[in-house]
């Protein structure tokens, strides 16, 4: 008996023992809780987050983990671990800034944006005071989310009905009061990416393209050179979102299409100028113009001294009626002179005006406002064309949400392209003052407005903020192959961006909405269910053996001493 | 929270079948072997009607009703019914009366359904932060699906393991196990022509069961009454 026992017990112990890497297993599987597929996967796009000289500027963080809050919330809700929504249709800036200025804590801020501010979306000139309205609303939004510093996520994304449902559905919760938490369910807002580094050493690029003139026999001085130049990147409040379709889409646009004109003149030696021609394409100009600075820098400089005078293309997408030459050298300098009176006679004939504006450059001031101004502090004549009549402070006009395509006339670009060709052609070919028009309508040289159509939409839908391309990004290589096209020669140069901006990566992710139960819901269910099986089981005993025996399930057995005795 | 949800989904769908089992005198007699046995053939005819169902039906990539889809999937449903022979007529069993017989071998079918269907989405979608009622309801139609086995494995009891029944009830015996065996093809023709939801569906199911319950408790009783 005793044997028995203890082999019995052995047995037990060794079963017990078998069982342990099995059990631990089990626990391991079951704490993988998996985050399975959510219903709704949104795409959203990060606030820049960058440093300029060590000051942190934008959203801080970028992983988020939160329920979903509205507006309507009671006041005095703690919000600090939960997500704002805001469609920009509700919003309210003096609270958006309250908010900010304040440094209240709050979990993250998620803004929904009509789909008409979709980079895709060409359609919809409709109920454009409507848009107009939303246009000034985000462009004082940004103003305020970039120059600030953030201290949660802000993400934007684009309205759509499962957002809308969502948002719906939680401001109803919301305004009952129930706000939605652990314990009373509601959204969950999940954003699982890792946390934003340092871009390393971000590149610029500038692409230069050559066409040179034709030299009389016998001339051996070196030909005059004219340089059109435009910058092509963009900054904004999303990264992923900077088209800036006017801002400097439209001056990329115009820059190629004088490039495609002039290709065509100059293939011909009989109508050839006397002048080379320099297109380049800069980057770096939200940050005070600094590709163009040192693309200028790195010129030859005995090329740069030959160039007779600079056009920088900037914004010219926009206008109605007048366009503005802004220069730095005083206006009653013979060259500023000359050039001015060449455009503006032209202007008269294509149907418009142009104004003349001076601005003095303060060299002890690292502001750059108008590309010119590099030029100017190289001693080379150069002016800005441009739409707008102020200069654009620091990190403004640089490509914001709010400039879509919707934004930029077709016929402006081609006004103004017309412009810059006549004028050059007039100064390269010396026909001042005489009324003749070389790229007329329905000529071989007509403007096309197919190409500046189709290249605006292009570049519409990409977004081109300097330190997210890298030095092979598609857009470059596009851009150098069209520059190819038309010119004899073209150079890529590639810069680093200086020191004083630093830039963060991870701007665009994807956000998961689950719909979540309430922790008393489960336990209430849980309730429900112990019930019900415990019906069952008397209801089953109580057929199938009778009443006396679930009774007698929970009488003690008589004791058994009792019954030894 | 997630993991909670899974817990009570769990405890919904394979809880009545160990309630029934403790609950019954089937513990008492431990009839374990058997449903064991039962399960076992459940595999093999889920097995095989697999293979037929891959060899013979077309998937269509639409949800259509496709009445002749529709009829031979029925046809491979009665390999089910065959199973339910085996596992009742063929096997030997211990010496157990007929009564546990039954209950213990649509026991041990129905949790060897439960576990072969539902477990797994259940382990993939229940653990998930998504909050669905899918889960709970699917957890109702195992209740549901539980007491149509027993029903079906009493009928089936009834038709090949007893030998003198009265004649009159035959018909409806056979009428109540073909509308049992059928129930796959009628929902699916509920989901697809009359475009009921899930939730509905479970209700009629849950319903449904009950009632076939009655029934063959019925006529159990009334065909003991000879052999009396």
């Amino acid at each position: 008996m005793a044997d028995e026992k203890k082999s019995k017990q052995r047995h037990r112990v060794m079963v017990l023992a078998s069982m342990y890497p099995v059990v631990a297993l089990m626990l391991i599987l079951v704490a993988c809780v998996e985050l399975c597929d959510a219903a709704t996967v949104v795409d959203v796009y990060r606030l820049i987050q960058y440093d300029i000289s060590g000051v942190p500027f934008g959203s801080r963080f970028s992983s988020l983990n939160h329920h979903a809050a509205s507006l309507s919330f009671q006041r005095g809700a703690d919000l600090s671990r939960s997500v704002l929504i805001l469609p920009l249709r509700e919003l309210d800036i003096g609270f958006v800034q309250d908010y900010i200025s304040q440094k209240q804590s709050l979990g993250g801020l998620l803004i929904l944006l009509p789909q008409t501010f979709r980079p895709g979306n060409v359609g919809g000139g409709s109920q454009s005071s409507e848009n107009d309205g939303f246009r000034n609303l985000l462009a004082q939004l940004e103003k305020l989310l970039v120059h600030g510093n953030i201290p949660f996520p802000v993400y934007f994304a684009f309205e759509n009905e499962e957002t809308d449902a969502m948002l719906a559905d939680v401001k109803k919760n919301d305004a009952l009061g129930q706000q939605a938490t652990a314990t009373t369910g509601g959204y969950k807002l999940v954003i699982s990416v890792s946390e934003p580094r340092k871009i390393a050493s971000p590149t610029i690029t500038n692409i230069q393209g050559w066409l040179p003139g034709s030299r009389a026999d016998g001339d051996s001085n070196q030909l005059p050179t004219i340089a059109v130049v435009a910058s092509y990147d963009t900054f904004g409040a999303a990264p992923a979102l900077s088209v800036g379709s006017d801002s400097n889409g439209s001056g990329v646009v115009s820059l190629l299409e004088v490039a495609r004109l002039f290709s065509i003149l100059y293939s011909n030696p009989k109508t050839r100028g006397r002048y080379n021609l320099l297109f380049a394409l800069t980057s770096g100009g939200p940050y005070n113009y600094e590709g163009t600075q040192k693309w200028l820098k790195s010129l030859d400089q005995r090329m740069r001294e030959s160039i007779d005078y600079a056009i920088c293309l900037n914004s010219v997408g926009s206008w109605d009626n007048e366009l503005l030459i802004h220069v730095s050298k005083p206006p009653d300098n013979a060259y500023i002179k000359q050039i001015f009176e060449g455009f503006s006679n032209v202007a008269e004939d294509l149907g418009f005006q142009v104004a003349l504006k001076h601005k003095k450059i303060n060299i002890s001031n690292s502001r750059v406002a108008w590309e010119h101004e590099q030029f100017s502090r190289l001693r080379v004549t150069a002016a800005t064309l441009s739409e707008l009549s102020t200069p654009p402070e620091l990190l403004e006009n640089t490509g914001s949400l709010s400039d879509t395509r919707q934004l930029v006339n077709e016929d402006a670009i081609i006004k103004g392209v017309k412009l810059v060709a006549e004028s050059l052609a007039k100064h390269i070919y010396g026909h001042q003052g005489k009324d003749i028009k070389i790229f007329a309508d329905d000529s071989s040289l007509a403007v096309n407005p197919f190409y500046v159509r189709s290249w605006l939409d292009l570049l519409s839908q990409t977004p081109r903020v300097a330190p997210f391309l890298s030095k092979n990004d598609p857009l470059i290589m596009a851009l150098k192959k069209e520059l190819e096209e038309y010119t004899a020669e073209v150079s890529v140069q590639h810069e680093s961006l200086d020191g004083s901006f630093t830039f963060y990566d991870s701007t665009k992710a994807s956000l998961n909405i689950y719909q979540v139960a309430s922790v008393t819901f489960d336990l209430l269910l849980l309730l429900v269910l112990g019930s019900y099986l415990i019906v069952l089981f008397s209801f089953l005993v109580i057929t199938t053996r009778g009443l006396d025996d679930l009774i007698s399930l929970f009488r003690r057995p008589p004791s058994r001493k009792v019954k030894m005795a | 929270m997630t993991l909670f949800h899974f817990f009570n989904c769990a405890i919904l769908t394979f809880g009545p079948h160990a309630v029934y089992y403790s609950a019954t005198p089937l513990s008492e007699y431990d009839t374990l072997g058997t449903s064991v046995k039962a399960a076992v053939v459940y595999l093999a005819t889920a097995l095989v009607k697999l293979v037929c169902l891959a060899t013979f039906l077309q998937v269509s990539e639409t949800e259509v009703f496709d009445p002749y889809q529709e009829a031979l999937k029925a046809m491979i449903g009665f390999i089910d019914v065959a199973g339910l022979y085996y596992a009742l007529a063929q096997l030997t069993h211990r010496n157990i009366s007929q009564n546990h017989k039954f209950q213990a071998v649509g026991l041990g079918w129905a949790f060897a359904d439960s576990v072969l269907h539902r477990l797994a989405p259940l382990w993939v979608g229940a653990r998930g932060l998504e909050f669905t009622w899918d889960y709970v309801l699917q957890g109702l139609e195992a209740n549901a699906n539980l007491v149509f086995t027993i029903s079906l494995a009493a009928l089936g009891s009834l038709m090949w393991l007893r030998k003198n029944k009265p004649k009159s009830l035959i018909p409806i015996i056979y009428t109540c196990a073909v509308i049992i065996a059928t129930m796959p093809s009628i929902t699916s023709y509920l989901k697809r022509v009359m475009g009921w939801h899930f939730p509905k569906i479970v209700g009629f199911e849950l319903v449904t069961s009950l009632v076939m319950a009655f029934i063959s408790c019925q006529l159990f009783i009334l065909c003991q009454r000879p052999s009396l």
